[in-house]
């Protein structure tokens, strides 16, 4: 029998949110399916509409592509929801603007 | 000889020339779509052209490298994708012709077939497959939906001749069949052209 996946605490802090995200699971994803209305078009790491700061934590990153997200920001700890998997509890502040 | 840049620099402008010729004589139909797909594959052949010495890799893991972009207009590049690197299906709002270097790129066609009455919700189907692989090209009009996957282990580099630079694209529209959603990215036609 397959082992689940273990579940990490995800905490978005624009609303308060938080949510359940296992560790096979976006960012992004888990957000969705908790109803949250999370800024996103591509969900692919080709647009950078789901770019985040994260706050607290660490994740592993899916293939992107660098216009998505540059080198610069990534080192300033930011990162799309879309490709971001979390290795722990963490915390993430989208910065993009929510859907009207 | 001519140096690899050089040469290079020569057949993109000649196949650039061929867009221009090819598009003035038919404009943007199935045909002329066709056409510039056999003439990209050919150039997508001159593997020696294109060294990967001379093109650096993604930092992440996919890039696009410009060989020939106007301030407007057809645009052509070198794009550098890693093995699972992917896009979800997608609407770019203009036409574009893709033709393999070397690796291999899926692309999965669909099709909208909900009414897009509701904002966000769409419901789209699968018809379709293309393997881009060298030797082989892929054109697609202007409202076409693809999604996109690097397989195997080796990167999928390729050309993309783009109907706009990517600076200056329309709204691109974004599916995800799983969710039943859509979302746009902003239109870029309406700045200024650089």
């Amino acid at each position: 029998m397959a082992r689940k996946p273990k579940l990490h605490q995800v905490t978005i802090a624009n609303t308060g949110a938080v949510i359940a995200c296992a560790a096979d699971q976006t960012l992004l994803r888990a957000a969705l399916v908790a109803g949250i209305d999370y800024p996103y078009a591509c969900a692919s790491g080709n647009c950078g509409q789901c770019i985040g700061q994260l706050d607290a934590g660490t994740v592993d990153m899916l293939p992107r592509s660098d216009a998505s997200l540059s080198p610069e920001q990534f080192h300033a700890g930011r990162v799309l929801a879309c490709r971001a998997r979390p290795r722990g509890d963490v915390t993430i502040t989208w910065l993009g603007r929510g859907r009207k | 000889m001519p140096d690899i840049a050089a040469r290079r620099a020569k057949a993109v402008t000649g196949f650039m020339r061929q867009v221009t010729t090819i598009l003035a004589a038919e404009g943007v139909t199935p045909s002329a779509l066709h056409a510039l797909k056999l003439k990209l594959a050919a150039l997508g052949q001159k593997v020696d052209l294109f060294p990967p010495a001379h093109f650096a890799d993604p930092v992440a893991e996919g890039r696009f490298h410009p060989l020939a972009v106007p301030a407007d207009g057809p645009a052509l590049y070198l794009s550098i994708n890693k093995p699972g690197k992917e896009a979800a299906p997608h609407d770019h709002g203009i036409w574009c012709v893709n033709a393999s270097i070397s690796g291999r790129e899926r692309h999965l066609l669909y099709r909208r077939i909900d009414d897009a009455t509701k904002p966000g919700v769409a419901v789209v189907e699968k018809v379709g497959e293309v393997m881009v692989a060298p030797g082989q090209g892929f054109a697609m009009a202007d409202h076409d939906i693809h999604s996109t996957e690097v397989l195997g282990d080796a990167p999928a580099i390729g050309l993309a001749l783009y109907g706009y630079p990517l600076a200056r694209f329309p709204s691109v529209v974004w599916y995800h069949p799983d969710l039943g959603t859509t979302r746009a990215t902003a239109s870029k036609r309406h700045t200024d052209a650089a």
